[in-house]
């Protein structure tokens, strides 16, 4: 695992909604231009997680942090850290898609725009290039005018990930990204994400066993052990290893389903 | 975008893997079969020394098809053409291990002279041996039952004159006794060769209809 740079570290991270602790003292590094997957059963606080990776979780009133988020050697909980630009670096995609109620173009231009772009022809780049990316140009391209909410949810999807890679980012953090899409569709997110590789840190939450041993290079396994109790991290090795020798074994007890 | 490209192109690099080890494998047995002919003890020891190329083709093959039914929960004829490339590589590693135990009792025949009717004999033996390998290469990469098929005939054909050495020998002369004696261990060797394609001809049998069935 050395051998690849560290993009972002987890040092000791705890977070709180009020007096409830929803995960404790977790360590682990998010490798450079790798996919890293968080697995666990429901409850176990993978996307409570995922979403300290970009502070979205400050968005929750009464939420409270201990431990630090390394990003590229500073800690985004640190006081005063820009958390708008955060989440410019730090994309998202969630579960459900979520296009913005406007056209594809739009969808994908308004980030650029809020940035400061105005020029037609640089968005129009933007846009083209975005959804490149994103493997959904071919089938839009003619329709760019055209609601995003129209299309398939495989293809919200991927118009989502545009919207992300439009304002160019560093890491991108999928949350539970296909649960709520077909498997084709499902498939096609994941050869998206090989791809994506390439340039993106990549995050993504699943509770799908055979997506996180498919698509991933490292795999950090969660549990909350007794009820009531925070999530930890049981266990964090690359992929194969978990999925062939796994070291502990709760891990190897919940990818076998023995639990779930 | 083709779909599931990572999985089929891992797919893709484990078949050419096995066919490179095939190659090897076929290779291995006629530099045995050319160290017999002249029982020359150089290339005999050159088998032995490059067995290794046969037991790393055969543990990348382990773990890579290890990693894609672990990762990659395939399924159908993927399902089976990775559980017969794995068995397939088991049976030509073993193939090089014969080839290291013939190497090994050629050493041991240095300074005997050898009958001209034990030379053809094993010369055959080897030879159809070396012809059932590449048709179980042929059939697996052909998907053709009936190559496959044919390996149990050929089989016959080797079974047939490794008995011939203990019926047709010399029986007033020690000499080619003891001769005798040492090169049926060797023919057992190339008769097991044989039997390991038939093995693998079994198997391409399995990867294409799902059902294992023994050639008899």
């Amino acid at each position: 695992m050395s051998e690849f740079e560290k993009k972002m570290e987890i040092k000791n991270l705890s977070m709180f909604y009020g007096d409830f602790k929803a995960i404790e003292d977790i360590s682990l590094d998010i490798l450079a231009r790798r996919i890293t997957a968080l697995i666990g059963p429901s409850g176990c606080g993978k996307s409570t997680l995922v979403r300290c990776l970009n502070r979205m979780n400050d968005l929750i009133n009464g939420i409270r942090v201990e431990g630090e988020v390394i990003l590229d050697d500073e800690d985004m909980y640190a006081p005063g850290y820009d958390t708008i630009a955060l989440r410019r670096r730090v994309g998202m995609v969630f579960q459900r898609p979520n296009p913005f109620p406007k056209s594809i173009y739009e969808n994908v231009a308004y980030g650029p725009k809020l940035g400061g772009i105005k020029k037609k022809d640089e968005l129009d780049s933007i846009v083209e290039d975005s959804l490149k990316k994103a493997a959904l140009w071919q089938e839009v391209k003619q329709n760019l005018q055209e609601s995003g909410q129209r299309l398939s949810g495989g293809q919200q999807q991927r118009l989502c990930i545009a919207r992300v890679i439009a304002v160019q980012p560093e890491v991108i953090l999928f949350d539970e990204p296909c649960s709520a899409v077909d498997p084709v569709a499902t498939q096609l997110i994941e050869d998206l994400m090989a791809d994506l590789k390439q340039n993106y840190t990549m995050v993504i939450v699943t509770h799908n066993m055979q997506q996180a041993a498919r698509v991933s290079d490292f795999t950090a396994f969660l549990l909350v052990q007794e009820q009531g109790e925070p999530g930890r991290l049981i266990e964090y090795g690359d992929t194969n290893t978990i999925f062939t020798n796994p070291e502990d074994e709760r891990t190897e007890r919940y990818i076998t389903g023995r639990f779930g | 975008m083709e779909i599931r490209k990572t999985f089929h192109e891992q797919l893709d690099e484990l078949y050419r893997d096995l066919l490179k080890m095939a190659n090897t494998t076929v290779e291995t047995i006629e530099q045995t079969r050319a160290a017999f002919a002249s029982l020359d003890t150089a290339k005999a020891k050159g088998v032995m020394d490059d067995d290794d190329v046969l037991d790393h083709f055969v543990k990348k093959i382990e773990e890579t098809g290890i990693e894609l039914l672990a990762r990659q929960a395939p399924v159908a004829i993927d399902l089976r053409t990775i559980i017969v490339i794995m068995r397939v590589a088991q049976h030509l590693e073993r193939v090089g291990d014969l080839c290291v135990n013939i190497s090994k009792a050629i050493v041991n025949l240095e300074g005997y002279t050898m009958s001209p009717w034990i030379q053809e004999n094993m010369d055959e033996m080897f030879q159809r041996s070396i012809k059932m390998t590449l048709r179980a290469m042929e059939a697996f990469k052909e998907r053709d039952l009936a190559k496959a098929k044919d390996l149990s005939k050929m089989d016959d054909t080797v079974d047939r004159i490794n008995r011939t050495f203990l019926t047709s020998y010399n029986k007033e002369s020690e000499e080619e006794l003891e001769l005798v004696i040492r090169v049926v261990m060797i023919a057992r060797f190339i008769e097991r060769i044989a039997d390991h394609a038939v093995d693998v001809g079994e198997n391409v049998s399995y990867m294409m209809t799902g059902e294992f069935v023994e050639f008899s």
